[in-house]
């Protein structure tokens, strides 16, 4: 019985069906289905699921937005009932676009995949200073530090974010990760940054990934 | 051959004396290097020093918020169409849109109050007689539509309420129908080619998927080019990233000329573009700016240039991959660029 209604919840909200997704969670719930159940089985592995599709360009922006939709106005039920259990993240990222760069789409991707796998994200947006970067990461103690750049004017200011991680003496805390058009796999060795994705969906496993390896 | 005849020879596939050239729009910030570097004082002394085929023009347009044309719109209703802070993903006037009726507060500007006809002609005849003269008029329907609800309202809209989205985009269709028809009207017989677009391409792939390209783009597209064409003009229409699934669709709208072959997004290699559609369509760009331009040498812009030209004997008009040339673009790099495509006859690789 469980198991039917959690796979309904993940095909709603593959379809980017926020209010079945809604009703369905709120149902689960008075089934009496553990709340990390729902969120887990039903509603990030439904989001990890258009991800695959998406990386594969199966779907595109449209259909991985409303699906995050969903997947939010499905979290936002759960959030008390996981609070109240007391439930950790698998991790947390700081994620935003770098100094002078407005472009935000793949970053706010990048921080849904994030989400859908099992991040608590913080979203500094866009044009975001260096400095900004090292001090929410050491505030919130996160793993990941994640940034995008859609220019080549602004791809060196990923090196600045790096030389101020290194200036405090930090660098090895965290796991930095950069993306977006032109940034590429030689650009990453270039400026000392861990891992480069090309999209959203391999960032968001790498991410988890590279956590759980460091936490092993 | 003069720069007209090359462009229409271009555009018609047929043998030109060596490709024509466009230098783009280069970024207010990449402009005073490349002033400097030719040794002129302004943007129209430098369209005629690099040896540019084109001499661009842009539509008038003076509100009492915006002065340009791609910027008409007050989506945020605060007075402040700044092109550098329209980043479409903030949230429109439209982002909690659900129907018609609460599209009916906006004021929708009346581009025959804004655009001032004198103006329009004063700007075409800056033009050269011998270049060809080019509208680059946008009207971004799709981009203006996404700002309007805020990009992720709008890409959502397209499937969770398609009609509310439609109903913005016909509104801002018939302001550019409309605008457009002024400027043609006021420089009929001077223009030669308009570029109008919408970005619609990724790095990767598209940003939507084809089909809905082909619904809620497309038909905008048609209207656009059939409104050109009446007037004798040729059609560039420009997409960023990589659009190669929908390059069929905007050869069927009548599109004459593809821009800017985003070199290094995924699809969009000139070889294959020439391969599949080299007979059909023309092409204007595909010298990278994500790499090639930035950071390689005059020596290897050449080398560049001389595999287009070799690619593309004709149907192509070499120019950046993207219009906008950055700070980070030597100008020695825009010079070998141009005189690279500028050497007669037939070139060969080595
Ligand atoms: C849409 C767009 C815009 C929109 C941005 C809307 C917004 N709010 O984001 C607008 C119109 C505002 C815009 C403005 C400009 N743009 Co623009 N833009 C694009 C375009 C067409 C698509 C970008 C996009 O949204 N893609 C969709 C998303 C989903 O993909 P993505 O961003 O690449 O993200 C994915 C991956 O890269 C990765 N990823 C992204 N971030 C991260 C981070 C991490 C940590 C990881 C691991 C992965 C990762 O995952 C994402 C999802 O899979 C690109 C073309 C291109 N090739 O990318 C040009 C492009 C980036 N723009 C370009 C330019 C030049 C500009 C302008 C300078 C133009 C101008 N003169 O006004 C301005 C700059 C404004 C500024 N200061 O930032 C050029 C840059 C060229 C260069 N030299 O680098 C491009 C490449 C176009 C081209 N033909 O060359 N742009």
């Amino acid at each position: 019985m469980a198991a039917a209604i959690i796979e309904e919840i993940s095909e709603f909200l593959q379809k980017g069906r926020a209010k079945n997704v809604k009703k369905l969670v709120e149902e689960a719930l008075a089934q009496g289905i553990d709340a990390q159940e729902i969120l887990n089985e039903g509603l990030l592995s439904g989001m990890m699921i258009v991800g695959g599709k998406f990386k594969r360009n199966e779907v595109f922006v449209p259909e991985v937005l409303v699906a995050a939709r969903a997947m939010n106005a499905g979290v936002a039920i759960l959030e008390p009932h996981l609070v109240a259990a007391g439930n950790e993240p698998m991790g947390k990222a700081v994620i935003g676009t770098v100094k002078g760069d407005l472009h935000d789409i793949g970053k706010n991707l990048v921080a849904m995949m994030m989400k859908a796998a099992g991040f608590e994200v913080y979203d500094l947006g866009v044009d975001v200073e260096a400095e900004t970067f090292v001090e929410k990461a050491e505030e919130v103690g996160a793993d990941v530090i994640g940034m995008s750049a859609l220019l080549t004017t602004t791809m060196p200011n990923m090196q600045s974010v790096i030389d101020a991680l290194n200036a405090k003496g930090v660098r090895e805390k965290y796991i930095v990760m950069i993306g977006g058009a032109p940034v590429t796999e030689s650009f990453k060795e270039q400026i000392g940054a861990d891992y480069y994705t090309a999209d959203a969906t391999s960032a968001a496993e790498v991410a988890k990934a590279a956590v759980e390896a460091k936490k092993a | 051959m003069n720069s007209i005849e090359r462009f229409y020879a271009t555009v018609n596939r047929e043998p030109v004396d060596r490709p024509a050239a466009w230098l783009g729009m280069p970024d207010i910030h990449a402009q005073p290097a490349l002033f400097a570097h030719y040794g002129v004082k302004d943007f129209h002394e430098l369209k005629l020093a690099v040896g540019d085929d084109f001499y661009a023009v842009e539509i008038p347009y003076q509100s009492p918020n915006s002065s340009a044309i791609y910027a008409a719109f007050d989506w945020y209703m605060d007075g402040n169409v700044d092109a550098e802070e329209r980043t479409l993903t903030t949230p429109g006037c439209f982002a909690e849109a659900e129907e018609p009726e609460d599209l009916e507060f906006f004021e929708w500007p009346d581009p025959a109050k804004y655009i001032d006809v004198e103006e329009c002609r004063r700007r075409v005849e800056m033009a050269p007689k011998d270049k060809v003269c080019l509208g680059v008029i946008w009207s971004a329907h799709f981009q203006d539509t996404c700002a309007s609800f805020g990009m992720e309202n709008a890409l959502m809209n397209m499937i969770a309420n398609p009609e509310i989205y439609e109903a913005v985009d016909a509104k801002i269709m018939e302001f550019y129908l409309k605008a457009n028809e002024i400027f043609y009207e006021a420089t009929k017989g001077r223009l030669n080619a308009v570029l109008i677009g919408n970005d619609m391409g990724s790095q990767r792939g598209l940003i939507l998927s084809p089909d809905m390209v082909r619904r809620f783009i497309i038909p905008g597209c048609k209207k656009l080019v059939e409104q050109a064409h009446s007037y004798g003009l040729k059609v560039i229409y420009h997409s960023c990233g990589s659009i190669a699934d929908v390059i069929p669709d905007l050869i069927e709208a009548g599109v004459d000329i593809i821009h800017p072959i985003q070199a290094l997004a995924a699809g969009m290699e000139p070889k294959g573009l020439k391969e599949k559609y080299g007979d059909q369509v023309s092409f204007c760009g595909g010298v990278d700016t994500q790499d090639l331009l930035v950071n390689g040498s005059p020596e290897d812009v050449r080398l560049k240039v001389r595999e287009l030209r070799s690619i593309f004997p004709t149907g192509l008009i070499i120019s950046p991959s993207h219009e906008a040339i950055l700070p980070d673009i030597p100008p020695q790099n825009i010079e070998a660029l141009f005189d690279e495509a500028q050497k007669p006859g037939k070139t060969s690789l080595v």
